[in-house]
This record gives C-alpha cells, structure tokens and sequence, in this order.
C-alpha cells in the first residue's frame, strides 16, 4: 500500500502496526479520536482524556518531558527520552500489543518498538476533520460530511492529466519550408559568424526607443521579450502573423488588419531578434495596444503593471479560439499568455465560530504583494521589537538575515499566513447560515511557468483623492524556491505530519516540475508617483543589463540587487538556460 | 458510550497527585515553587501554550527551524530515507539546536514566564 498522494508516498505500516490493526478490527483509532482536542478552533490537535487533563509519565510522574505518550492500548502515558531513560519504550516492551503510541502534544501516531512515526488513514483524516470542524460536533457522520464538502470538496475542474509525447526533432514541412524562405533574415552565417562570440552581447538585445511617456511600455516589453517560453513561442514561430492576418482578414473581409496582439507581438520579436541593434520604435505595437484599452490611451505615463496584466488580456482575446481546448485560464490552454503565466491561487476561509472551512480556486497571471506597513522584519508585539533592536548580528541565524530589511520572501510569507479578517468583512459562514469572523489563507495550487511578482507601491485612496508611492527597498533573491507557499506546504503545516485525502490520488503534471524558480527581469521604479520612470534590468548568461529604452548597458549584478524592485519575473528553473561562456572561437 | 474495544481507561495513570517536593522548611516551599508546580501552573492556565506558540513563531522568524529541517534533509540524505526514524532525527539535532536558540529568544521567553509567576504569585 505505498499509493501516490499529490506527489508523496504513502508510508509502509511497520510491522507492530500490522499486527495492532489485525487485533483490533477495522478502525482501532476510534475510541482515540473522541480525545482529539483543538484549540482554539483551527488550533494545534492534542490528546487528552478531559479538556483540562495535565498528561504525566505513569512511570515517574513528569509532565515538564517534552515528548509524552499515551499507549493507544492502554491510555497510560509515559515520557519518552530515548538517550536518558524511555518509560515508553519500557512499557512497549514489557507487554506485547502495546507497541503503538501516540504523541500527546502532536497528535501523532508512534511505533516504541521502531522509534518512529507510523501512519493511519482513518486517524489522520480524523484529526484533519477535528482541526476543521468545531470539537463539539456531536455525531461522526455530520462530521464527515462537512469534511467532504470544505477539504476535499472544490476541484478545480481545469486540473487534467497532460498527455505525454515522445521527443522527435523538428524538420519543417512544406509550407513551413516556404515560409521560411519568403520572410525570414539568416540570423547568422558566414560572414557574421563573429556576432557569436562571447564579447558580443547576447540575442535579442535592442532598445526601445520612448514615444512620450511609453517607458512603462517599454519596461514590461523587454521582459516579455526575453521571458524564456514566450520568446520560444514567437521565435518558434507558434504565432504566425502573416498567416493569421491572411486568414482572419480574408474572414473580416477588411482591407486593415484584424486587431491582433500577438501578431503584433511576432513582429516585435522578429525586429528585436533580427541582430539588427539600432533602437526599435514600438509604434504598431502601442497602437494596437490603444485600440484594445482605449481607456489608457494616452501620451501619459501609465502604470506598467497594468500594461502588463491589459496585454495579457489582449492576447488571450484576440487569439483565435480552439473550440476543443479549455477556454478557462486555469489550464493555460487557451493561450500563450495564460500558458506561460497563469498559475492557480487557492483560498481557504475559515469560520472562527464554527470552524467550517470554504476552499476556492482561482487562476492569476501574477502576485501582487504589499509591503510591510511598518519598518522592521515581522516583529507584531513592541517587546519582540526592542529585543530585535539590540545585539541584532549576534542572534540572527543567517548571517544575511537583517531583521530590519523588507524582503520578497518576507512578502510572500505574509502573503500566505492566516490572516483574520476585519471585524467589518464578516463572510457568510455555510454552517451557521450567517456572517461570522472569519480567518482566511491563501495558498499557491498550482504554480505557473513564469512567476511575476507585483511589488504594491502604489497607494491610491479614492477617500482622500491622493496617491502615494511606497519607495521602501525591497530585497529579491535570484534564485527562489515556491514550496513553502505552495497549498501542500501551506496545508501541512497547519495540521502537522499527516497523510492528505484533500485532493485525491490526482497526479497533477505541475507536481513533477520542480518548485525552483530563478530570476531574469526586473522592472524598476524610480522617482515620484507622477514623474517616475521605469527601467527593465535583464539576465542573460548569468549577465545583467540595463534596458532604459534605447539605452542598453551591461551591469554589475550589486546594482540590480540595490535597485528598487516594482516587477520581479521567475521562470522555473527547468527552462532557465545558463548558456557556457565561450560560444565562438577564443 | 460503550465500545466493543479493548481500550481500558487506566485512570490512575491520569490524576494521581505529584509527590510533594522534598523540602526542608515551610518558607522554601513557599518561595521556591518547584519546577513541576511552575509546569503545573503553567499548563492549567493555558500559559503553556501560548509560550509554546511563540517561540514556535520566533525560531520560525530567526531561521532555526531551517536550520532543523536542513540538518534533518542531510542526515537522511546519508542514511537513506528508509533507515531514518524519528528518534534518530530527535538525537542528531537536539544538541545543536538546544544550542543555538538565540539568547534573545531565550531572554524572551524567561521574561515572559516571571512575568507569569509574578501575576499569580500567591
């Protein structure tokens, strides 16, 4: 019995296990569970005969050991300290049968004879539940069915096993063969075979010339350009424009072009990647762009993040419809914009009377993070900050660690804590038919190709008609693994070391891929709200470069790690590539 | 309720008295509570808990439990996975994480548990 859950094994029993099970029928745990105890509701699950029980070793009458358990045969307790003295183990050995244990404090199950952690279903589902559902749920079958209905309940319905198919090199057919010959520029050959050399810079290096207030453009653009699964896409020639704009304006019967953003998006890739470095105008594109939000269509400065998240949009509606795939952008089928950047946040919301948790799914192109309110690590209780204040090197365990600075992980730590909402954001509890208080966390379901981290700097208050800008350094690693943020992370450390029935047995694709991401755009903000300019930092073979519209230089690393995050582009380590140093002769 | 299990509830096990501390006088009794009282107190009026949260909060936020967790990933990577159990875990980090919990911490929770007595001293 070692089935996949979401990607883990599930244990081996050990042997004193088996042999419990077959002594004591079906469900030996039963009586066990009615000592679940958990408070508050949603707190830490324990074990106690009553409520009010302090546990002690039968055998020397401690209750300050840290490790106490209770013989599920027996319900005596004892310590369990295997280096000074184990009276569990003693009493594991002095009666066969009474192997099994379970931790006091953890509610978790113990093997004595095996000094380990042994696992059952039923008891582990039981705990989950008894952490979910108020205590006081009388009977076993309500109980199971709230289970049901808020941990295993919401599927996202856009969740399908990706069929798997067998590597073959590409040979362009005919048409392809046709195609290539009539519109594409040789990107290298004899002559140029000195472009290839190291001292060159790299592919796909063009400025961007600013056509009035269009950095913010500009900015998002560089990154898009050289976002490692879109650029293959385009370059892949996946999007054909002039195919497109055949097909589609022979349907529309116009003499312009259909409004296409990804066709406009194919001839920015071409010109950029065409080898040609003289600075590049986006007219088209920004054009285009207008007639698609024609409410920010002016000469003024925009917000970058919202040029972002309005041309994904353009994409995903403009792209010609493929009846046979999901149109939701959960999937990422629909498009290249949400294949590359939609990932799928889930939310847990729990009732702080009752305990009955509502779980929704929801896709997202991007992470919009807030930063701290005040200065300082994570401090909440004023004691907690004075002691941080003094002595700080000399107690911090990473030796990069500085309480005071605001990092990206810090950000997304918050971002996924349980949070307890407002007294005045009351949500409509299933259970108690009425609004209640509420605790709610979120947690990233399914992880996206690229991650794009949106640094909330922007303050705007309709109350006070005025907006501000947040210039508080944040610091961003170049490397970042998601898993602590990830629902299976999230969920495991709410309710400890347990076997999952939340999402079934779904071999979900995303599990097989890493949840290691590495950096390689950054966009930046300088300056104040209404005059500020945007600037677009790129990592290319391990190397950076500044992007400020036409202007591309090569820059030391130190100043991209002092700059002032606004956009921080991940792409998953898998599809990052460090190309090697020496490319030409040397 | 009544199972068909064999799981007998020993209560004596549960709610037998500690053993009065050994002591000599009436007024060190009185002042020096011992450390099974002070549990005692401690978990009866919930305080337990509440310290256990917080410092389970501040070694998440200085970077102990990751070095806990870092230190278990090595030792199991060169063990194997299969031979690992949870004592040997417990046994090969406790001596370095009894170690190195920051002195802050330390002055934290010791700060917070007189301040606890203090309140309830009789």
């Amino acid at each position: 019995m070692s089935s996949k859950i979401n990607g883990h094994v599930s244990p081996q029993p050990c042997p004193h296990l088996l042999v419990f099970r077959s002594r004591n029928g079906p469900k030996p745990f039963r009586a066990l569970q009615d000592c679940i105890r958990v408070k508050p509701p949603g707190g830490r699950a324990a074990i106690r005969r009553e409520p009010t029980e302090v546990p002690r070793c039968g055998t020397c009458e401690e209750s300050s050991r840290s490790r106490l358990y209770a013989c599920v045969a027996c319900a005596a307790v004892f310590c369990h300290a295997p280096l000074l003295h184990s009276h569990a183990s003693d009493h594991s050995l002095s009666i066969p049968g009474h192997e099994i244990a379970v931790d006091v404090d953890r509610a978790e199950l113990f093997c004595c004879a095996c000094g380990d952690q042994v696992y059952d279903r039923d008891f582990d589902a039981a705990v989950v539940l008894a952490q979910t559902v108020n205590a006081t749920a009388t009977t076993s079958t309500s109980g199971s069915t709230a289970m049901q209905c808020s941990v295993a309940g919401s599927q996202p319905e856009n969740l399908r096993k990706r069929r798997r198919v067998d590597y073959r090199p590409w040979e362009p057919d005919s048409g392809e063969h046709i195609s290539r010959g009539n519109q594409s520029i040789p990107l290298l050959d004899a002559a140029n075979a000195s472009l290839v050399s190291s001292t060159q810079q790299p592919w796909g290096l063009r400025g961007l010339n600013n056509l009035g207030n269009t950095c913010f453009m500009n900015s998002i653009l560089q990154a898009l350009l050289h976002t490692p699964p879109l650029r293959n896409y385009f370059l892949g020639d996946r999007h054909n424009r002039y195919y497109c704009q055949q097909k589609n304006g022979a349907i529309n019967g116009t003499k312009n072009s259909r409004l296409c953003l990804a066709c406009d998006m194919d001839a920015l890739f071409s010109a950029v990647f065409s080898g040609d470095r003289t600075p590049y105008s986006p007219a088209k594109f920004l054009y285009s762009w207008w007639q698609h939000a024609a409410n920010l269509a002016s000469y003024e400065q925009q917000d970058a993040h919202e040029f972002f998240i309005s041309m994904l949009e353009g994409i995903h509606e403009k792209v010609e419809k493929d009846k046979r795939k999901s149109q939701s952008p959960g999937s990422g089928d629909c498009c290249i914009a949400h294949r590359v950047f939609s990932g799928i946040l889930r939310s847990d919301v729990m009732c702080m009377v009752c305990g009955f948790t509502s779980t929704t799914y929801d896709p997202c192109v991007d992470i919009s993070l807030d930063l701290e309110p005040n200065q300082g690590g994570s401090g909440k209780s004023s004691s907690a900050k004075s002691l941080n204040s003094f002595n700080v090197e000399a107690d911090c365990m990473r030796p990069n660690q500085n309480c005071g600075i605001s990092t990206l992980k810090g950000c997304l730590e918050r971002f996924t804590r349980a949070e307890k909402l407002g007294s005045d954001q009351k949500l409509f509890c299933q259970k108690c038919q009425v609004r209640q208080e509420s605790l709610k966390q979120m947690s990233i379901r399914k992880l996206p190709l690229v991650s794009c981290f949106h640094v909330k700097r922007f303050e705007h208050s309709s109350i006070r008609k005025m907006s501000r800008k947040v210039d508080r350094y944040l610091q961003f690693p170049f490397s970042l693994d998601m898993a602590p943020y990830l629902s299976s992370s999230i969920l495991r450390s709410r309710f400890g070391n347990r076997i999952f029935p939340f999402d079934g047995d779904e071999q979900d694709a995303s599990n097989d891929l890493s949840t290691e991401f590495e950096l390689f755009a950054v966009v930046t903000h300088s300056g104040r709200l209404d005059a500020g300019h945007y600037v677009t930092y790129l990592r290319l073979s391990n190397q950076w470069y500044k992007c400020e519209d036409a202007w591309i230089t090569q820059v030391n690393e130190s100043i991209v790690r002092a700059a002032q995050g606004y956009m921080m582009f991940y792409v998953q380590k898998v599809l990052y590539y460090k190309e090697s140093e020496n490319q030409g002769t040397s | 309720m009544s199972h068909s299990h064999k799981l007998v509830i020993k209560r004596s096990s549960m709610s037998r008295p500690p053993p009065p501390p050994p002591t000599t006088n009436k007024d060190q009794q009185h002042q020096n509570p011992s450390l099974q009282e002070i549990n005692i107190k401690l978990i009866q009026s919930g305080e337990k808990e509440r310290l256990k949260e917080l410092l389970r909060e501040r070694l998440l936020e200085c970077g102990w439990i990751d070095e806990m967790k870092a230190l278990c990933r090595a030792f199991t990577r060169k063990k194997g996975r299969n031979n690992v159990t949870v004592d040997d875990l417990v046994h090969v980090i406790s001596p370095k994480g009894r170690a190195s919990v920051p002195n802050s911490v330390k002055a934290e929770l010791l700060q917070r548990i007189r301040a606890f007595l203090a309140s309830t001293a009789d």
